[in-house]
């Protein structure tokens, strides 16, 4: 079973309607009744996926502007595609851009369009930690968290086919998606990207405990306002922090390049 | 200009142009890319005269089944970051300015005043390709002088859709990277997906609230304007020892 179906399914799973005192409904009954559930949900094609992503790029360039930086852009678009060079996707073109905010946080709008902030870009001291953040969000892109949401949405649930997702409809799962990514996505979704994120950036050669270092160094600015919205929508460092330990522990990656140097170069 | 008129002509010509799709079927298709260069180098956006270097000023994307072909031009404004594609098809030695609104003649657009553009017809009049099939082509002025060099790579397995090459075709308008432009060349269309799924969107959750936001679009076609090659990309792995030139695992596993 593909990790998309499992997800669906979990998903739907937690949809159900307790038809029955749950400790007498097995556990067989209730897969069976969520894949029902799952294969009622429309999938949505790469290219409405890239549609409605585009529409949440615009309104997350709306609320911050994007850096008109064309050395620092290029400089994180390289980074950024070196690890989306070993991700599994491509049937989607990968695009990154800094945000000039203070604020201290990343998104990831589907069909591969990827923000980080100017804050950020400030509180990393590496090329393996900013590797560590563009793959996390990469695997929130890869792993489909904002359109898999979406699917579960009112206004899909009335949408019938792949070509009514247009006008108003699109407006509307834009307008969805973006409270998802301003509000932030669940801690499963989290800690998956979080896994992702570790798996490209060492496949790709970078020091794997980059990630980490940089949630960490996250924690010892707990309570600060360019923060605020981070803590607000991400699970607890120390947690994250821990788990990423263990698996790079567990598939014994180490090593790996940091590249503090070149990032000082590029990033001013 | 009479608009009137060069809307008349551009689409006469067009027409012409998408009259050639009933061309042989078996026209031998052939894709490469020129990466072009002059004498001098970048300084504050201008090539500065420099005897001894030469500055990149664009690279092009040719498509070719004669007798028509398409060039997909990037230029450069600081020898390092491709602007965005300009797109020119043609038939035999006419071409037109493929736009977001329709088609112009090569000689009446803007483009067309641009002797770097010009030379970019690389036709005879029946669309086969003039000069070198790869290779370091070196062209001279009158005077002797160096006037551009082309560094040009021949794809070995041309494979792209036909509908490519013909400006009235919605997909002739399209670029074969992502350019934001959903349907060109035919004179009743000019969407453009750029503007799709954010006009109904002014604000927007946050932890904090609700705050007003205003969706940029082309902030996002900037974005996806920003070209990074395969070169480069190449070059920036080897300088990191990444990729493919990161050391290998030691024999228990370990990257070291």
């Amino acid at each position: 079973m593909s990790r998309a179906t499992r997800t669906a399914i979990l998903g739907a799973l937690a949809l159900l309607p307790a038809a029955r005192p749950a400790a007498a409904q097995s556990l067989f009954d209730r897969l069976r009744q969520a894949a029902s559930v799952a294969r009622t949900l429309l999938p949505i094609s790469t290219q409405k996926e890239v549609e409605i992503g585009r529409g949440i790029a615009a309104t997350i360039a709306g609320r911050y502007p994007v850096s008109t930086d064309a050395a620092l852009t290029r400089y994180v678009n390289l980074v950024g595609l070196t690890v989306a060079s070993v991700a599994p996707r491509p049937d989607i073109s990968y695009h990154y851009a800094v945000l000039e905010t203070p604020d201290v946080n990343a998104f990831a709008a589907p069909g591969g369009y990827i923000f980080i902030t100017r804050g950020a870009l400030r509180l990393i001291h590496s090329e393996s930690e900013l590797a560590g953040v563009l793959a996390h969000e990469t695997g929130h892109v890869n792993a489909r968290h904002v359109i898999n949401q979406i699917r579960k949405s009112d206004t899909m649930r009335e949408v019938k086919d792949q070509i009514d997702i247009q006008g108003g409809v699109l407006d509307q799962l834009v307008g969805s998606g973006s409270n998802m990514l301003f509000m932030g996505l669940s801690r499963g979704d989290e800690l998956e990207a979080d896994s992702l994120g570790l798996e490209y950036a060492a496949a790709a050669g970078y020091d794997p405990a980059g990630l980490g270092a940089f949630i960490s160094r996250l924690s010892q600015h707990a309570g600060e306002g360019p923060l605020a919205d981070f803590y607000a929508t991400h699970p607890r460092p120390d947690e994250r922090v821990e788990r990423l330990t263990a698996i790079s522990q567990r598939e014994h990656l180490a090593g790996g390049v940091i590249l503090a140097e070149r990032y000082k170069e590029n990033v001013r | 200009m009479n608009v009137a008129r060069t809307t008349w002509r551009a689409g006469v010509l067009a027409a012409g142009l998408a009259a050639g799709a009933a061309a042989p079927a078996a026209a031998q298709k052939a894709e490469w890319t020129d990466v072009v260069y002059v004498p001098g180098r970048w300084v504050a956006g201008h090539v500065a005269a420099q005897a001894d270097s030469l500055a990149l000023v664009m690279q092009v994307d040719y498509f070719s089944a004669p007798p028509r072909w398409r060039a997909e031009v990037r230029r450069t404004a600081d020898g390092q970051t491709m602007g965005p594609a300009d797109i020119i098809v043609g038939s035999g030695r006419q071409a037109v300015v493929v736009t977001q609104l329709g088609t112009t003649p090569l000689e009446q657009h803007v483009l067309g005043r641009d002797p770097l553009v010009r030379a970019l017809v690389v036709f005879d009049a029946a669309g086969r390709r003039t000069g070198a099939a790869s290779g370091r082509i070196v062209e001279r002025a009158a005077d002797g002088t160096t006037g551009r060099i082309v560094y040009r790579r021949q794809a070995r397995n041309p494979d792209f859709d036909a509908a490519l090459l013909d400006p009235g075709a919605k997909a002739g308008g399209r670029t074969l990277l992502a350019s934001g432009i959903s349907a060109v060349g035919d004179q009743r269309s000019s969407s453009v997906v750029a503007t799709a799924g954010a006009r109904g969107v002014d604000r927007v959750s946050t932890p904090g609230g609700q705050v007003p936001v205003r969706p940029d679009t082309m902030a996002i076609v900037r974005m996806e304007h920003v070209s990074v090659g395969a070169m480069a990309l190449e070059a920036f792995l080897r300088a990191g020892g990444l990729g493919v030139y990161a050391a290998p695992p030691d024999s228990a596993g370990r990257h070291p």
